[in-house]
């Protein structure tokens, strides 16, 4: 129920942003990419959960499961349809991937970067045209 | 001596990133500023030289930042990415000279040069990166880098900046909606196979290819990175950006974005096709094919129709990155090595012919072709230069072009491809056509509009513009007439690509901390 949930949040955001960067308005489509980009992180967070988590915390669990602590990482079995770190359903002991949260980490530092210089290139070609008419901006057509 | 060797990928990452900083700091002394930057850009060529010996010599070097294994983030430097970074490191050393007299002394003091410096990080990190999430951040610093650099104002102010903003504009939605496709599939392809690690999702596509299990999506996750990287790129339906951005920066970023940045997409479809999507090649092979000649057609159709130079060159980057690409449709180990020797050769040409139009419309005034005219006479020197160029674009013999397309015709006559390199062939005419039409309208005939643009010689090209562009053009005439050492390293580049186990071995036979 909750993943169905979050897939419809997912979709739904998508949808309005794609719709958001149709828009003629330059600033309705820098809000529009913004929903995007969260749409994705949320995406990419989804990534990491499975049914019935723990908290990426390795701890002795009495030597069962099949992330036992043995002082290595994970290592891929393919036969038992383990890559590592992601483990297949059925294991006994499930994480969250804690990665996801450090990429998706990175993509909203990256997406502020960007955000802020668009929003002030937004800001300049409204200086420079007077409107915020995306279909004004034609002056290189031709 | 051999733990500085150790080394070397990193401190191509790292020292331009260090310069940023300098840089920044060094403002309030413009002279120091310029001195340091050009020398450690220098030092930058000599560490990439050196990188390419080092592989070519000892194979495959792999970095690990941080000593994580394959779980951390890496740096692999094959025959491929260094070849890429000495191109990059050393079409950068030439355009740094080359900006020197030709942006605006304030724009050059305060920003120039710590983007420009971003900007080689961010190309040579993507080059040489091993981590599909790192590709994403380094195309990030290097969009975000050069969207600063095309607003940069150039002496004169040929180029309105209301003009650079409309352009930066569309490169810049473009390029984030391209950086949010390529976040999805980087996440779905994490998730499918649960690692980052090139070499490793390459290993898991392929175990689970052997075993019959690889997910539909696997499929999509390819097309998106065609996606992704044809933006990048500029192939046919993502190419309308390409034209409006390449004329309006400043000419040294002009021949940086045409020469190097847009090879960022071929590298990206090279590395990611055949190391980690080997196994749905069957089916995106006739599809780079047919995009790469549609590029090549409506690249070449838009040329012909341009009167604006700068322009024309930015249309011809899109007809000539379609040949690349049709190198790589093609496959087999001759045409992907034909699709090398023509990167290489139209970079060494394009960004040699956008720093001669950056000569060529500060003399004249203007970028309007129609008003040049006579400059042959004014300029002799930027005449045979731009010559020189345009026949190696447009592949007429002594020039590297020339043997770019004859190993290009050559390997797909070979493959049986009859219709698609007739396609090629047809166009390639178009290019002959549109480059010596350029090339008629600016240097000869009468003096026109001299009343309106002055006498052509308000501000000659100094020593600082014309040794960049000689050193380009000499390039381009020692890769066509001793082309062997150039074929054969694309033939050992190409064999690495083809054959990526030496490259998984090399990262995945790694202690584990």
């Amino acid at each position: 129920m909750n993943n169905t949930l979050l897939s419809l949040t997912i979709a739904i955001l998508f949808g309005i942003g794609t719709f958001m960067i149709l828009r003629r308005d330059i600033v309705k489509m820098i809000i529009g990419l913004g929903i995007l980009s969260h749409a994705v992180n949320l995406l990419i967070v989804s990534t990491g959960v499975f049914a019935g988590t723990k908290v990426p915390i390795i701890a002795d669990d009495g030597g069962h499961g099949a992330a036992e602590v043995t002082g290595t990482i994970f290592n891929d079995v393919l036969s038992e349809n383990i890559l590592a770190p992601v483990l297949a359903a059925g294991h006994s002991v499930h994480y969250v991937d804690p990665l996801v949260q450090a990429l998706v980490l990175t993509a909203i530092v990256i997406s502020l970067a960007t955000t802020a210089f668009i929003l002030i290139l937004a800001y300049r070609i409204y200086e420079e045209y007077g409107t915020t008419d995306i279909s004004e901006l034609r002056r290189l057509w031709g | 001596m051999s733990s500085f060797m150790q080394h070397l990928p990193i401190l191509l990452i790292a020292t331009p990133i260090l310069m940023a900083a300098v840089t920044v700091m060094l403002r309030p002394r413009p002279q120091f500023q310029k001195v340091l930057n050009i020398a450690v850009t220098f030092a930058l060529v000599i560490l990439s030289v050196l990188l390419l010996l080092q592989v070519w010599n000892e194979g495959i070097q792999v970095y690990e930042v941080g000593e994580w294994g394959k779980y951390g983030v890496i740096l692999v430097a094959d025959l491929l990415s260094a070849g890429m970074v000495v191109l990059t490191a050393s079409i950068s050393f030439l355009s740094l000279v080359y900006s020197l007299d030709y942006i605006e002394k304030r724009s050059l003091s305060s920003s120039y040069f710590p983007l420009f410096n971003l900007l080689l990080a961010g190309l040579n990190g993507s080059f040489l990166t091993g981590d599909i999430f790192n590709l994403f951040v380094f195309f990030e610093l290097l969009l975000l880098s050069s969207c600063g650099l095309v607003i940069a104002n150039e002496h004169g102010g040929i180029t309105k900046s209301s003009d650079k903003m409309e352009a930066t504009f569309k490169y810049l939605v473009l390029n984030m909606l391209g950086s949010i496709v390529m976040l999805i599939a980087v996440s779905s392809l994490y998730a499918t196979t649960g690692t980052l690690n090139m070499a490793d999702i390459s290993v898991k596509l392929s175990a689970m290819s052997a075993a019959g299990t690889m997910p539909w999506h696997v499929f999509a996750i390819a097309l998106m990175f065609i996606v992704v990287f044809g933006n990048k790129a500029a192939i046919f339906p993502l190419h309308y950006w390409l034209p409006d951005v390449h004329p309006t920066a400043p000419s040294p970023i002009s021949a940086m974005l045409s020469g190097v940045l847009i090879k960022v997409g071929v590298y990206g479809m090279l590395r990611v096709f055949f190391l980690i999507f080997r196994d749905t090649m069957y089916i995106f092979q006739p599809v780079i094919i047919y995009l790469a000649l549609a590029t090549i057609i409506v690249g070449a159709i838009s040329a012909v129709a341009q009167t604006d130079v700068k322009r024309l060159l930015a249309y011809s980057s899109v007809s000539q990155i379609g040949y690349v690409f049709l190198g790589i449709g093609l496959g087999g180990i001759y045409a992907i090595t034909a699709s090398l020797v023509f990167l290489v050769n139209h970079a060494i040409a394009k960004s040699m012919l956008f720093l001669s139009s950056g000569g060529i419309i500060h003399h004249a005034g203007t970028r309007d072709m129609r008003k040049m005219g006579g400059m042959v006479d004014s300029s002799p020197l930027l005449a045979l230069m731009f010559l020189v160029g345009a026949m190696s674009i447009a592949g007429l013999p002594p020039m590297g072009g020339f043997i770019a397309k004859l190993v290009l015709f050559d390997a797909g006559i070979i493959g049986k491809y009859y219709f698609e390199i007739g396609i090629a062939l047809i166009f390639a005419v178009f290019t002959i056509f549109y480059m010596f039409r350029a090339w008629l309208l600016m240097f000869w005939g009468d003096k026109r509009d001299v009343d309106k643009y002055g006498e052509y010689s308000s501000r000659k090209a100094s020593p600082l513009v014309m040794i960049p562009i000689i050193v380009l053009a000499t390039a381009i005439l020692v890769f066509g007439l001793y082309a062997e050492p150039l074929i054969s390293l694309a033939t050992a580049t190409a064999g690495q690509i083809l054959d990526p186990q030496p490259y998984i071995d090399a990262v995945l036979t790694r202690v584990v901390r």
